[in-house]
């Protein structure tokens, strides 16, 4: 018994966190526990949890991909004019995976083909994104919005919003991608050891230019979730992200230099950053102090998980 | 001599941002007789001040194989504690003082973290990025405070002629170069970012110099802070949002490697004249605002491409040379 909570307390540093948190927010506030609040704090947080998912295979990999935050909003942008004009779901679906996959098939071209500096490239695609997230809204929310598509985003099953199923259903595919492929596991071994993982004959260059494409196109179906979340289309949706998404991930015990994580503890991070939120809002606590408190978790968290995943090498 | 000359000009790695930066400025005065004017020339040197002289900060930081992440915050915060102090209490020096010493703090805070704690300085910086922000915010109430009309003269005022802003950079500017070039201190941070392997085992005291490069990276974006805050007249939400982008947009322009171990002073001031320059570009023709970001990460994409390429070639060269001299000694030939 004390083996198995041992366990799970090395491989998901997070889990006590998230645990005491939901204890004191639900001592603090007679709201936290209700489920219209729990709705509504899952549903906050579909886009991150997608957009993490897809940061949390960079990372494995021992990369980091900066455009996601805004190749969000790119593909918002694009797919919201999409089906402004044709009022079709399936064709706004089919646009934003395909703006994302642009992006994530030019990263994975210059980092995994090319050999430049993720951290730089990424910048660079995340500036060039975000430039026409903006030109192409003309700097305003894109309206016309099929209904359907607003009332998928009111949906709820058993007191779970439809956009966080999505995320879920993202987060179950990728964990088994991960871990029941021969991808995924050559995935985790190019992260921890690039030239080891050369030795035994797998192609590097193709693995991260793979892994890149997958952050794209997780990037643009965040993007989508994001119009049914908000209602419209929205340029700049994506700018505060990026904090959100890199800090959901490394709470959650993910490493960035590569090989050491999982989608599960990614999940638990997307979790424990969206309790906290929550949780500080109830309470009334501006949001000025809550990125106070949103960066020392972020430090504290990572430090811990590091501690504790050296503990366990 | 000349040949001299040449050689040790083309060894520079600030040299293609220069060349750049000239072709630019060259293009830029064909379409517009208004921008070789000594006036405009002044303006662009100024406008760039800001992002200048915190990119000398950041060039040593990555140059020491980390990066800073919360300069632009750092640089809102002491913003927001100078505007706060002046319009509290209205003493310049207090003000000053309290800015400069809060800022190197901050710096000093960040360096500290990555030493003790042992987390990549991209998240470290992150995470302090956010708490800098919001405790600023926390500072002022969220409010938009005015500084006093003589705090202009930082970022208007002239000294012998010059623009302030430009004598604050070109003295920065000579610090650094000598820093880097002709201290101790240059030296350690090159080699620490080279390798942080041989630097431990060569017994630098690898702690002190990084945490010595955050400050370094904290006082400037407080110096900058001031200048900003002088030349836009107050403190307004959106300061220092994204700018560390466009600073190390800069330094890498410049010829400085993310991986750390090289870079050059010289080549990031060049690196943010030459961003002014695009902006100052696109602006002439009338481009909408919303262009200029894609612009701006062409240019970052293209930078790197070219890095790549020259070192793919730079290191074919190396094999090629090392292959004739085997068949040499070996009478291969």
């Amino acid at each position: 018994m004390l083996n198995i909570v041992l366990r799970t307390l090395r491989t998901n540093p997070a889990v006590p966190l998230v645990a005491a948190l939901v204890v004191v927010f639900s001592l603090l506030s007679p709201f936290f526990m209700t489920g219209g609040n729990i709705e509504a704090m899952m549903g906050a947080n579909a886009v991150v949890l997608i957009a993490a998912v897809g940061m949390t295979f960079v990372f494995l990999a021992g990369g980091i991909d900066l455009s996601i935050s805004t190749v969000i909003s790119a593909s918002a942008v694009i797919s919201g004019l999409v089906m402004a004009g044709t009022d079709n779901i399936a064709v706004g679906i089919a646009t934003a995976l395909a703006v994302g996959a642009a992006f994530g098939a030019v990263n994975g071209l210059l980092i995994g083909m090319c050999g430049l500096t993720p951290f730089i490239t990424t910048m660079g695609t995340q500036l060039v994104a975000r430039g026409i997230a903006f030109v192409m809204s003309q700097g305003v929310a894109v309206k016309g919005t099929p209904y359907a598509l607003m009332d998928f985003g009111f949906a709820a099953f058993l007191g779970i919003p439809a956009t966080t199923i999505v995320g879920l259903a993202v987060v179950v595919l990728a964990s088994l991608t991960l871990c029941g492929t021969s991808w995924g596991r050559e995935l985790m071994l190019v992260g921890s050891n690039r030239n080891a993982a050369r030795y035994t004959g797998i192609n590097v260059r193709k693995m991260e230019f793979s892994v890149y494409l997958v952050s794209g196109l997780l990037g643009g179906l965040a993007g989508f979730i994001s119009i049914a979340n908000l209602g419209n289309a929205i340029p700049g949706v994506g700018d505060t992200l990026l904090l959100m998404i890199i800090g959901a991930v490394v709470l959650g015990g993910t490493s960035m230099n590569g090989g050491e994580g999982s989608i599960s503890r990614t999940l638990i991070g997307v979790g424990l950053l969206a309790v906290l939120i929550n949780g500080l809002n109830l309470l009334g606590i501006p949001f000025y102090d809550q990125l106070i408190v949103q960066g020392v978790l972020i430090f504290v968290g990572t430090w811990m998980a590091a501690r504790l995943s050296r503990r366990r090498a | 001599m000349y040949d001299d000359i040449f050689r040790s000009l083309t060894r520079q790695k600030w040299l293609p941002i220069a060349l750049a930066t000239i072709v630019l400025g060259a293009t830029l005065s064909t379409v517009s007789p208004a921008f070789l004017t000594f006036s405009n020339l002044e303006s662009i040197l100024v406008q760039s001040s800001v992002t200048a002289i915190m990119a000398i900060g950041m060039a040593f930081v990555i140059m020491s194989g980390g990066i800073d992440i919360s300069v632009g915050a750092i640089l809102f915060f002491t913003s927001a504690l100078f505007a706060q102090l002046m319009m509290d209490t209205g003493s310049y020096p207090l003000a000053f003082a309290a800015a400069l010493a809060c800022s190197t703090g901050l710096g000093l805070l960040n360096g500290i973290l990555v030493v003790r704690f042992g987390i990549s300085p991209l998240i470290t910086t992150l995470a302090t990025y956010s708490i800098y922000r919001g405790a600023a915010i926390h500072l002022t109430g969220a409010q938009n405070i005015p500084v006093p009309r003589e705090m202009g003269f930082l970022g208007n005022g002239e000294i012998w002629g010059i623009p302030v802003p430009i004598l604050l950079l070109g003295l920065i500017f000579v610090i650094g170069i000598y820093a880097l070039t002709q201290t101790r201190l240059g030296v350690y941070v090159r080699a620490i970012g080279n390798s942080d392997r041989s630097a431990r085992e060569s017994g630098l005291p690898i702690a002190r110099v990084t945490i010595a490069v955050y400050a370094i990276g904290g006082v400037l974006a407080g110096i900058s802070a001031l200048i900003l805050l002088a030349r836009v007249g107050g403190l307004q939400s959106g300061i220092g949002i994204g700018i560390e982008f466009t600073v190390i947009a800069a330094v890498i322009l410049g010829g400085t490697k993310l991986t750390g171990g090289t870079g050059t002073v010289t080549g990031s001031v060049i690196g943010a004249v030459f961003l002014v320059l695009i902006d100052n570009g696109l602006n002439l023709m009338n481009a909408s605002p919303y262009i200029y970001d894609i612009v701006r990460g062409g240019v970052l994409l293209v930078a790197v491409a070219v890095d790549r390429i020259s070192a793919l070639r730079r290191e074919r060269q190396l094999r090629l040379q090392k292959t004739a001299r085997l068949r040499e000694t070996h009478g291969l030939a």
